[in-house]
C-alpha cells in the first residue's frame, strides 16, 4: 500500500463529501434543530401560551365544587375565569349535554366534571375543544389535588402548605467513582449517552451514505476501472475511509464548536430562565468522557465506514444500495438499543460482554464509562479488541472489495465472496 | 521496449456459464495503432479488461509492457473505458488534476499538464465547471484527455468515437495520431471500420471470444484481390446486386458496390452493367475493411449496409 496514493484518493473524497449538498444542509441543520429543541422545549412546557380560559365546573355529588373554584381563581397564568359553578344529579353525556353546547359555541373554553370516588374524594374530567397543552392540564390537576388535599388534612391541624413541600422531595443521585463524587443518575447518564451516540450515529450515516453512493456511481460509471488502474483496491478503499472520516470529524468540530458557543454566547444572552442557566455542561461532560468520545468516535467511526464501503462495492445501482443500506446501519441501531440496557445496569456480566463486542463497543463501553466508569484494563481492552476487529474487517472488506467492485449486472452471492476471502 | 506491447496467448476468459473469451492470442506490435474489432458481445471489452489486469484470466498468459503482471505497470497504460463516466460533482480541471495525481504525476505538474489539456480540446472555459454539466461529447474528450494525460506507453480506446460529431470525430484522430507520434502504442477497439482504415496498420478481428483474422490491414486486404467493383451510374436499371457472378453488394440507386464470386470473371460483370445502366465510372478495387468484416462475421440478416453501426 502506498500512503501518497492512499492521501489522494482521501483527499478527493474528503472534498468530495464536504462539498456535498448533504454534508452542508445537515452540518448546519443538527445544530439548529438541536439547539431549537434545547431552548424552544422549555419555553414550551413552562409557557401554556394561553391567557385567560373560561370555564365551568361541574359538581356531580362531590361537593368539591365551590372550593374548586377558589382553586382555580388563584391560578395566576393563564388566568381561569370560572364563569359557572353547577351541580348536576349525574355525570350522562345528556346530562351535561348544555355545557358540551357552550363549549361547542365557544362561550366556554371548557369545563371540569367532579365524580365521587370512594378512596380520594373525587376524580376529575376536562371536557374542551382543545386538550393538548400539558401546563395547562398539570395546572388543573393540581388545583384538584390541592382541593382534595385541603378537605383531607381539615380540622387535623396539618399544614397543607408542608404536605405540599414534603410532595416535592427529589432522590438525588451521586456517582461515587475513583474520581470522587458527580452527580448524575440514570437520566444525565441517559442523555449525555444518547446525545453522545446521536453524534456518532448521525455523523457515520450522513458520511458513509455520501461514500457508499460515490462508490455504487463510481462502479457504474465503469470510473472504477480507470481508477483500479492507478491505486490498488486496497489503496481505494483505505483513501476513501480516510476521507470520510476527515468529514466526519470536520462535521464533528463543527458541532462541538456551535454546542460551545449555544454554552457560553447563546444562553446567557438569551438569558432562558433558571432551567437552561443551571445547566452545568461540566457535571454531563468530564475531561475523561471527551477523551474516551474522541477515542471511540474515531474507531467506531473506521468500523462503521468499512461496513459501508464493503455494502456499496457489492452493490450495481443506486437503488440496490438504498435497500441493502439497512444491513450496515444495524451494527449501529444494535449497539445503540444495548446502551439504554447498559446505562440502567452498568454493572452486569452481560454488559461487560456486550462493551467487549467489537461492533458494539463504540457506543455501549462509551455508555460504561459515562455511567460507572470500568476498570481501566477494560476500557483499554475494549480498545484494543475494537482496534482488532477494524483490522479483520478491514482485510476482510479489502479481498471483498476488489472483486466486489469489478461485478457488474448482478450482485456477488455470499458463497462467492465466502470463496473469494479464501482465495484471497 | 519490447517489440510487442500487448501479447496473450490462449487467454481464456469465462463468467459464470459463459466463455466470453476462448483461446485468444494477439500480438499488438510496439508503436503501432493496433485495431481490435468485431460485433457486440464478440468479446473485445473482455479481452481488453483481462490484459490489463481488470479481470483475472482463467487461462493462458498475457504479457503487458513486458511483464506478466499487468498490475505492476499499471502507470505506464492509458485507458478509455466503452462505459464511459466521470465524476459528475467534481470540477473539470480537478477532475483531470485527480486522475493524473493517482497516475504518479506531483500536484503542480498534475494541474499543469491538466489546463494544457483542456486547452487543447478546446474545453479551457469549462475548467472550472462541474462534469456533469458538460455535453456528452465535452465529457467524452475530457475522458480522452484523462486516459492520456500520464503519457502512458499504451494507449487503450474502447470505442472512443461513440457519440462524437464530425469535428470532434476528426479531433480525436489527430489526437490519436499524436499519441503514436509520441512513441506510445494505441489499441483501439471499435465498429467504425472507416476510423479503422485511417488510422489503424494492425487489426485483430475477434468473433464469438476467438480471433478469425487479424495481421497488418494492407496485406489483408491485398490477400483478397480486386473483387470488388464499384458502379457510379444515373438513371434506373438498378439494383445492381442480382448480377450473375456477383455474391454480395450494396447499391444505393447511385452507387453500387459489388463483392464477386471466388473465380468470377471482373470483366463479364462490368460488361453485364455497362449493357444494363448509365454509367458514370466503374473500377476495380480490393475490397473495403467493411466488406471483409462482413464477409467473415456475416452479414445482418435485415437489410445488408448497417452491421457497421
Amino acid at each position: 500500500m502506498n500512503p501518497s496514493q492512499v492521501v489522494k484518493v482521501a483527499r478527493r473524497e474528503y472534498l468530495a463529501r464536504v462539498r456535498s449538498r448533504a454534508f452542508i444542509f445537515m452540518t448546519v441543520m443538527i445544530p439548529l434543530l438541536m439547539g431549537g429543541y434545547m431552548f424552544l422545549m422549555p419555553l414550551l412546557f413552562t409557557s401554556s401560551g394561553v391567557e385567560e380560559l373560561r370555564i365551568a365546573v361541574v359538581d356531580v355529588n362531590t361537593g368539591f365544587g365551590p372550593a374548586l373554584g377558589e382553586q382555580l381563581a388563584a391560578i395566576e397564568r393563564p388566568r381561569l375565569d370560572v364563569t359557572e359553578q353547577a351541580a348536576l344529579p349525574d355525570d350522562s353525556e345528556s346530562a351535561r349535554q348544555p355545557y358540551t353546547d357552550a363549549v361547542l359555541e365557544e362561550r366556554l373554553d371548557g369545563y371540569l366534571v367532579l365524580t365521587p370516588d370512594p378512596d380520594i374524594g373525587a376524580r376529575g374530567r376536562y371536557y374542551a375543544r382543545e386538550t393538548g397543552n400539558p401546563v395547562m392540564l398539570r395546572d388543573l390537576e393540581r388545583a384538584v389535588e390541592a382541593t382534595l388535599l385541603d378537605r383531607l388534612v381539615a380540622g387535623t391541624g396539618v399544614d397543607t402548605e408542608r404536605i405540599r413541600a414534603w410532595q416535592r422531595f427529589d432522590l438525588e443521585a451521586v456517582t461515587v467513582s475513583d474520581e470522587g463524587e458527580s452527580a448524575g443518575g440514570f437520566e444525565a447518564a441517559f442523555f449525555s449517552t444518547v446525545a453522545l451516540s446521536m453524534l456518532l450515529y448521525m455523523a457515520v450515516l450522513i458520511n458513509g451514505q455520501g461514500m457508499a453512493m460515490a462508490i455504487v456511481e463510481e462502479k457504474s460509471s465503469r470510473l472504477i476501472e480507470v481508477i483500479l488502474g492507478a491505486v490498488t483496491s486496497t489503496e481505494f478503499m483505505a483513501g476513501k475511509i480516510l476521507g470520510v472520516l476527515g468529514s466526519g470529524l470536520t462535521q464533528l468540530g463543527i458541532w462541538v464548536a456551535a454546542v460551545l458557543l449555544g454554552v457560553f454566547y447563546a444562553v446567557p444572552m438569551l438569558s432562558l430562565g433558571a432551567g437552561v442557566a443551571e445547566f452545568d455542561l461540566g457535571t454531563i461532560l468530564s475531561l475523561e468522557l471527551i477523551f474516551y468520545f474522541s477515542v471511540f468516535f474515531t474507531l467506531g467511526y473506521f468500523l462503521y465506514s468499512v461496513f459501508f464501503a464493503v455494502l456499496a462495492a457489492t452493490c450495481t445501482s443506486t437503488e440496490e444500495l438504498g435497500h441493502a443500506m439497512f444491513a450496515a446501519v444495524v451494527p449501529m441501531v444494535i449497539a445503540l438499543m444495548s446502551t439504554f440496557y447498559v446505562i440502567a445496569n452498568p454493572g452486569t456480566a452481560a454488559t461487560r460482554v456486550l462493551s467487549l463486542l467489537p461492533p458494539l463497543t463504540p457506543l455501549v463501553m462509551l455508555a460504561r464509562v459515562n455511567v460507572l466508569s470500568p476498570p481501566l484494563w477494560e476500557i483499554w481492552l475494549g480498545i484494543a479488541l475494537l482496534a482488532l476487529g477494524i483490522v479483520a474487517a478491514g482485510w476482510l472488506a479489502a479481498r471483498i472489495f476488489r472483486y466486489a467492485l469489478l461485478l457488474h449486472g448482478k450482485r456477488p452471492t455470499l458463497p462467492e465472496l465466502l470463496s473469494v476471502i479464501r482465495a484471497g | 521496449m519490447p517489440t510487442a506491447a500487448l501479447r496473450c496467448e490462449n487467454l481464456v476468459k469465462k463468467f459464470a456459464g459463459t466463455t466470453a473469451v476462448r483461446g485468444l492470442d494477439l500480438n499488438v506490435p510496439a508503436g503501432a495503432i493496433f485495431g481490435l474489432l468485431g460485433p457486440n458481445g464478440s468479446g473485445k471489452t473482455t479481452t481488453i479488461r483481462t490484459s490489463l489486469g481488470i479481470y483475472v484470466p482463467d487461462g493462458g498468459s498475457v504479457e503487458l509492457l513486458g511483464s506478466r503482471d499487468p498490475l505492476a505497470v499499471r502507470h505506464r497504460v492509458g485507458y478509455l473505458p466503452e462505459e464511459r463516466g466521470l465524476y459528475a460533482k467534481m470540477k473539470v480541471a480537478e477532475q483531470l488534476t485527480f486522475l493524473a495525481a493517482i497516475r504518479g504525476l506531483d500536484e503542480a505538474e498534475a494541474n499543469r499538464r491538466a489546463h494544457a489539456w483542456l486547452d487543447r480540446v478546446g474545453l479551457a472555459a469549462n475548467a472550472r465547471s462541474e462534469t456533469g454539466e458538460l455535453s456528452k461529447g465535452m465529457q467524452q474528450k475530457v475522458q480522452f484527455a484523462a486516459a492520456v494525460i500520464h503519457e502512458p506507453d499504451l494507449v487503450v480506446l474502447d470505442e472512443p468515437f461513440t457519440g462524437l460529431d464530425p469535428i470532434n470525430s476528426r479531433l480525436l484522430q489527430d489526437l490519436i495520431l499524436e499519441q503514436r507520434g509520441r512513441g506510445a502504442t494505441v489499441v483501439l477497439s471499435t465498429h467504425r471500420m472507416e476510423q479503422v482504415e485511417a488510422l489503424c496498420e494492425s487489426i485483430c478481428l475477434i468473433h464469438e471470444g476467438r480471433p478469425i483474422l487479424d495481421g497488418v490491414l494492407a496485406d489483408i486486404r491485398t490477400g483478397y484481390g480486386r473483387n470488388t467493383v464499384v458502379v457510379e451510374y444515373e438513371g434506373g436499371g438498378g439494383p445492381l446486386t442480382d448480377l450473375p457472378g456477383v455474391r454480395r453488394g450494396e447499391d444505393t440507386g447511385q452507387e453500387a458496390r459489388l463483392e464477386l464470386d471466388p473465380g468470377a470473371d471482373p470483366q463479364a460483370v462490368i460488361r453485364t452493367v455497362v449493357n444494363r445502366v448509365a454509367i458514370g465510372a466503374v473500377r476495380l478495387e480490393h475490397p473495403s475493411l467493411e466488406d471483409i468484416y462482413l464477409e467473415r462475421v456475416g452479414a445482418p440478416p435485415s437489410p445488408a449496409g448497417e452491421a457497421a453501426s
